[in-house]
């Protein structure tokens, strides 16, 4: 499966990553059908990147005065296509920002440090919830990436923690597959262990909302 | 673990329930000149790309140099994808200068650096040899903890003995352990792969023959099916068996789908009577195979052309093979695709007598039996086998491995000494769901086909 068709983001990511409220997303679902996202066994919607790229489709429609409908039917046309949305630029670098890694194992702490590392990111490594906590207060990082097993499973709690303290976004990972779990508690996205680089960084970039993917306005 | 890894042989991959769990530890075990290697760059070349590339790792056993000098002999060997897709190095000189440590720091450098969906350890066990005891585990333990913390496919190969599996504690660590191996019976060896372990996933047990070619590992899954209680339909109409003796004894007509084993011993008939089962068959419109391990297609011809018959006629399909070295689950599996491919309504076998002595032992050939039976009885493909019987007169009992019991029809030939003559005489033993003449009938071989004579007096009969 290639990264952009696996089911990742919250509607609440959604949200935030292109500005429209999340209860219009549900509306034009409901009203046009076009972009339809998976559901989590809890009912969430998760929406998989190229769900997202066809929402900022429309988005940018709307921004040059198009009508919803104008726009979903376009959008329509290059479904039909077969125009791929998951095409997107990552050739911009990553700005300097600080990502917290809340994980307890050590093996794949050393993998996903390095890889946010590649690729331009500070990271600040904690082992356990409370080590978590005190640094993000101390350092503020933008991201927090919380294994949902630390501190002996509790880091559902720390999402919730983490986020009611105003982290931009949460991504939460686990061996176990608990999009559930994690969404429940606020996270904006979930990627199972063991993480697959590419994946885990452009949901990083995604979710912070500075990769190109967020910002690319190269028409199709 | 829902993501399977594949090994671009779909018989291998049936064998392991659908490929291998993807990113898991497997062991490929083995004695030396089993074919381990050659498995693990099977799946290697099978599943390369270049964002998600394979590392071949040698150790200090296997010279680095030779896996790639045999490597490139192999069919799948791609030598455009090496250094590009298929990373292959050499671990042997730091496992040498800095040990097992060095292992570690190195095939984390190389996750890095390589970001792999398969890492390939040849040989695992050849490290073993590093350190003691408890050092060894430690260093399993930290190279385990390394390996699935990423997500990669591990393959550590080693001359592990099966005894080794309780002991070694990489075994402990593997989720699927695949053993490559010889099954002996007298002067006759077989390859045999067994899967001893795989997480969190069925598979099909026991011995599975292998071959070993320069196209890599063809596995023959074992022919082993479990009892299938769902309906098939049987069809209504009866037919004509193509063998005249055998329609008139059977009263009420041949069975299209039914088996039928014929025994008798050596020139009585039964290699004939299988052929006008085939020929007559094809001349009422059913295909089939004429699977024959007795007769070169050479001495095939010459007794087809008394009876005008062909090899070369069209729905005639002949499946000669030796019976020297031969591989029954590898037979089958030729003679289950010659059937598919030529819409085959009838299949003959000639005979069982060879097929089962190819076959390693006597529990596994009826097993073997009951299943090729039951496929070809739900397909509604019609069998006739030939079986041979040592007494030429007298015949006191079928030796035919339980095969009588599978089989819908039972005719017996048997020669009938009468003063100066010797006669053959045919009586049907069995016929399931049918009424039958239970006499022992003279036949004769004519140019018209199989044709029954008198019933024999009493006295003529078995003593």
């Amino acid at each position: 499966m290639q990264h952009g068709d696996l089911p990742i983001y919250s509607i609440g990511a959604v949200e935030r990553m292109l500005g429209i409220p999340a209860a219009t997303v549900r509306n034009w679902e409901e009203r046009y059908g076009l972009v339809n996202p998976e559901r989590s066994g809890g009912g969430h919607r998760l929406y998989t990147r190229a769900q997202v790229e066809q929402l900022r489709f429309v988005k940018e429609r709307l921004d040059r005065g198009l009508q919803p409908a104008e726009a979903h039917r376009l959008l329509g046309e290059r479904l039909e296509r077969g125009v791929d949305f998951r095409a997107t630029d990552d050739s911009e670098p990553a700005p300097r920002l600080l990502i917290l890694l809340a994980e307890r194992d050590p093996y794949a702490a050393e993998f996903a440090e390095f890889f946010l590392q590649t690729e331009g990111y500070e990271v600040v490594l904690a082992l356990d919830a409370d080590d978590a906590a005190r640094k993000f207060e101390q350092l503020l990082p933008q991201l927090a990436v919380v294994e949902l097993l630390v501190s002996g499973g509790t880091g559902a709690e720390l999402c919730r923690r983490l986020k009611e303290a105003g982290v931009r976004a949460c991504l939460a990972i686990s061996a176990l597959e608990a999009r559930d779990q994690a969404l429940a508690a606020g996270a904006d996205a979930f990627l199972q262990k063991p993480l697959d680089p590419l994946q885990f960084v452009s949901t990083v970039k995604d979710l912070l909302g500075k990769s190109a993917f967020l910002q690319g306005a190269a028409s199709r | 673990m829902s993501e399977r890894l594949l090994s671009g042989h779909p018989r291998l991959d049936a064998v392991l329930g659908g490929g291998l769990p993807a990113n898991a530890i497997n062991m490929l075990i083995g004695l030396p000149g089993t074919g381990k290697t050659i498995l693990a760059q099977q799946f290697v070349f099978a599943n390369a790309t270049l964002e998600r590339p394979a590392l071949y790792l040698a150790t200090v056993s296997e010279p680095f140099d030779k896996i790639l000098r045999y490597g490139q002999t192999l069919g799948f060997f791609d030598p455009e994808a090496v250094g590009r897709s298929v990373f292959y190095e050499d671990l042997g000189k730091v496992l040498n200068e800095r040990g097992l440590s060095g292992v570690i720091e190195q095939v984390s450098a190389l996750i890095k650096e390589r970001r792999p969906a398969m890492m390939v350890i040849d040989s695992f066990k050849a490290l073993s040899a590093y350190a003691e005891a408890a050092d060894f585990r430690r260093f399993l333990h930290d190279f385990a903890g390394h390996v699935s913390a990423f997500p990669a496919s591990s393959f550590w190969i080693g001359e592990y003995g099966e005894d080794e599996i309780a002991v070694a504690p990489e075994f402990a660590v593997a989720d699927a352990i695949i053993s490559l191996g010889t099954t002996r019976a007298a002067e006759r060896e077989t390859r045999s792969l067994r899967v001893l372990k795989l997480r969190g996933s069925e598979f099909a047990p026991g011995q599975h023959a292998y071959r070993v070619s320069a196209n890599g590992i063809d596995v023959f899954p074992r022919l082993a099916d479990a009892i299938d209680l769902t309906d098939y339909p049987l069809e209504g109409a009866r037919h004509s068996s193509g063998i005249a003796a055998l329609d008139e004894m059977l009263a009420d007509g041949y069975w299209p789908g039914a088996s039928t084993l014929c025994a008798g011993p050596s020139g009585c008939g039964k290699t004939l009577m299988g052929l006008h089962f085939i020929f007559n068959g094809v001349r009422q419109g059913e295909p089939g195979v004429l699977a024959t391990l007795q007769e070169h297609p050479t001495q095939l011809s010459r007794i087809l052309q008394g009876f005008g018959w062909s090899v070369d006629e069209e729905g005639v399909e002949l499946m000669y093979r030796s019976p020297v070295d031969m591989y029954i689950d590898e037979w089958v599996y030729d003679l289950l695709e010659a059937v598919e491919r030529t819409g085959a309504r009838r299949v003959l076998i000639d005979s069982l007598t060879d097929l089962q002595l190819a076959s390693p032992d006597e529990v596994r050939f009826r097993e073997y039996m009951y299943s090729l039976v039951q496929r070809f009885s739900r397909e509604g493909v019609s069998l006739f086998m030939t079986s041979e019987l040592p007494d030429l007169y007298h015949v006191r009992r079928l030796s035919e491995f339980g095969v009588s019991h599978l089989s819908d029809n039972v005719v017996l030939l048997q020669y009938i000494r009468d003063e100066a003559t010797v006669r053959r005489a045919l009586t049907v033993l069995k016929t399931r769901a049918s009424r039958h003449e239970p006499e022992i009938r003279e036949f004769r071989i004519s140019p018209e086909g199989i044709v029954l004579g008198d019933p024999f007096a009493p006295a003529q009969t078995f003593d």
